[in-house]
């Protein structure tokens, strides 16, 4: 099961919309990013900042208003089979069951019945959900879906997969577990992985490369590469400087979201 | 065993229901003695039950109602769900039939009975008629509601999953996820015909359970009027459970 991944462009993209009294609203400013093949970016900021607008245009759901994203130099024009995606929200078809849901993209892609079987099988079985293949969505507990969600996503052999917060409604524990589970189908199956967050332990957990943005209008403000090794151990020294650092710039931000949002009590920073 | 438990537990509250109503209906008889052409005791109405069971008469009559309603709601199910699925989908479209539904809809069913005597005579065509435009609405707007309660993030799921074209996207993805609300406006137009139905046949057949009825009163015959009432009733709850057997097989195990 070994596709190329491929790599990333951003180039310059922005994004304003109207708001609805029709004013425009910049939520994205010229963002740039390259991102190398089989690379693991996880994006960071402060709510509202537009990550997640940016990985909705980079899966191809709605347009850049300036610039535009590459992969391996073609231009992103709409949502695509080779561009995978997990949703916060899990976006698991509920007709259908757990191997049905990882065997959709794979019929999609014209796979014959008995080897979509096997294939959906395999990658259960890597995200240990191998004995609910036959299982209704809603017996699942949350992360169980979204574990179902990742078998889903790389069933395809997507060059790239987008993860909109995939964590971002688990508890602490499943979180901890799912993302060592990532980890190890990551590395072995060595996708581009665009990752959004706004769990700095999360970001450094995962990331070579951590990008912060931002507040609205949202552009890159930093990039921390992260050279760690796998497994990352979060009570390690260097992990807490990597998240000082990291909560040191996000912080900035949250002074200013939360004075662009008409409150006057900025926190002060809690490290983690 | 357990299912049939259930069953039984779902069941009880409906036979506790009948015995009351049969107690206060004998009691009605006892304090003031009505005339047996007003309101037979209800020995004297299950008689009437046997006689047109035993005659056959009574599966005659269900049988056309039914015939009736089942026609129209296929000819409805057939227009109503693929103009919803379109009235749900594409705002254009429902901005252009919206008006129409919004004028014709406060309209009774009922109110067309006689346009649908002028057009179609007293014949199987009028009351076809009739069960239509009462079965359209609810099927239709549960339709549209069931298109436009589709999550937006499963559309983008079956988008990034391979249906990048309107038509895959409608097949895999928009049509088994309104596919509950579709069931469920199925259900509720089937009780709605299944009313409009009895009401047509009142004011113009000469068979059907609203014929029944209708007759029976002419002749001064109360006993009929109930029995074409009870029966009314019992294939109204039998088919409304069997709907809600098809609700709960097609909800996916949601609430």
């Amino acid at each position: 099961m070994n596709t190329a991944s491929k790599p990333l462009s951003i180039r310059g993209i922005a994004k304003t919309y109207a708001s609805r009294t029709g004013e425009p609203v910049e939520a994205l400013k010229s963002i740039d990013l390259e991102i190398a093949a089989g690379e693991f970016v996880v994006i960071v900021g402060p709510s509202g900042c537009g990550k997640s607008t940016l990985l909705n245009m980079l899966a191809g759901f709605g347009e850049p208003s300036a610039g535009e994203a590459l992969v391996a130099g073609v231009t992103i024009r709409g949502p695509d089979i080779d561009r995978g995606m997990v949703f916060q929200s899990y976006a698991l078809f509920p007709w259908l069951t757990v191997a049905g849901n990882v065997e959709f993209g794979l019929e999609r892609k014209g796979v014959p019945r008995r080897q979509r079987r096997e294939i959906a099988l395999e990658c259960l079985g890597m995200v240990g959900l191998r004995d609910f293949a036959d299982r209704g969505i809603n017996e699942l507990s949350g992360g169980m879906k979204q574990r179902a969600a990742i078998a889903r996503a790389f069933a395809t052999e997507p060059s790239i997969i987008f993860m909109d917060e995939p964590f971002g409604a688990l508890d602490a524990l499943t979180r901890r577990f799912l993302q060592k589970q990532l980890l190890q189908i990551w590395r072995d199956h060595r996708k581009t992985v665009v990752f959004i967050t706004h769990s700095v332990p999360e970001a450094i957990t995962l990331a070579d490369r951590i990008a912060v943005m931002t507040a609205r209008p949202g552009r890159i403000k930093a990039i921390i590469s992260v050279d760690l090794a796998h497994p990352r151990d979060s009570t390690s020294d260097r992990f807490r400087d990597y998240e000082r650092a990291l909560y040191a710039e996000l912080d900035e931000e949250l002074v200013k979201t939360l004075a662009a949002e008409g409150r006057h009590t900025a926190p002060a920073a809690v490290p983690g | 065993m357990s299912n049939t438990g259930k069953a039984l537990g779902q069941l009880l509250p409906l036979v506790w229901a009948v015995v009351a109503i049969l107690i206060v209906w004998q009691l009605v008889i006892a304090v003031f003695r009505p005339h047996v052409s007003l309101l037979p005791p209800p020995e004297l109405a299950a008689r009437e039950l046997w006689t047109l069971f035993a005659s056959g008469d009574l599966f005659v009559h269900s049988g056309t109602s039914l015939a009736r309603v089942l026609s129209a709601w296929c000819i409805t199910g057939a227009i109503a769900i693929p103009l919803g699925l379109a009235m749900g989908w594409s705002r254009r479209m429902e901005k252009i039939i919206d008006p129409f539904v919004e004028l014709f809809r406060p309209i009774s069913p009922l109110a067309w009975i006689p346009l649908a005597i002028l057009w179609f005579g007293i014949g199987e065509a009028g009351k076809v008629f009739v069960v239509c435009v009462a079965t359209f609405f609810p099927t239709l707007l549960s339709t549209i509601a069931g298109v436009k309660r589709i999550d937006p993030v499963l559309i983008h799921a079956g988008q990034v999953l391979g249906c990048t074209d309107q038509v895959s996207l409608f097949r895999k993805v928009i049509l088994p996820a309104a596919l509950p609300s579709i069931v469920v406006g199925m259900r509720i137009s089937f009780g709605t015909g299944w009313a409009a139905i009895i009401a047509a046949e009142l004011v113009a057949a000469r068979s059907g359970l609203g014929y029944l009825i209708a007759n029976g009163m002419e002749i001064l015959r109360a006993d009929k009027v109930l029995v074409g009432m009870v029966m009314i009733g019992v294939l109204g709850v039998c088919f409304d459970a069997f709907f809600r057997y098809l609700n709960r097989r097609y909800s996916w195990g949601e609430s």
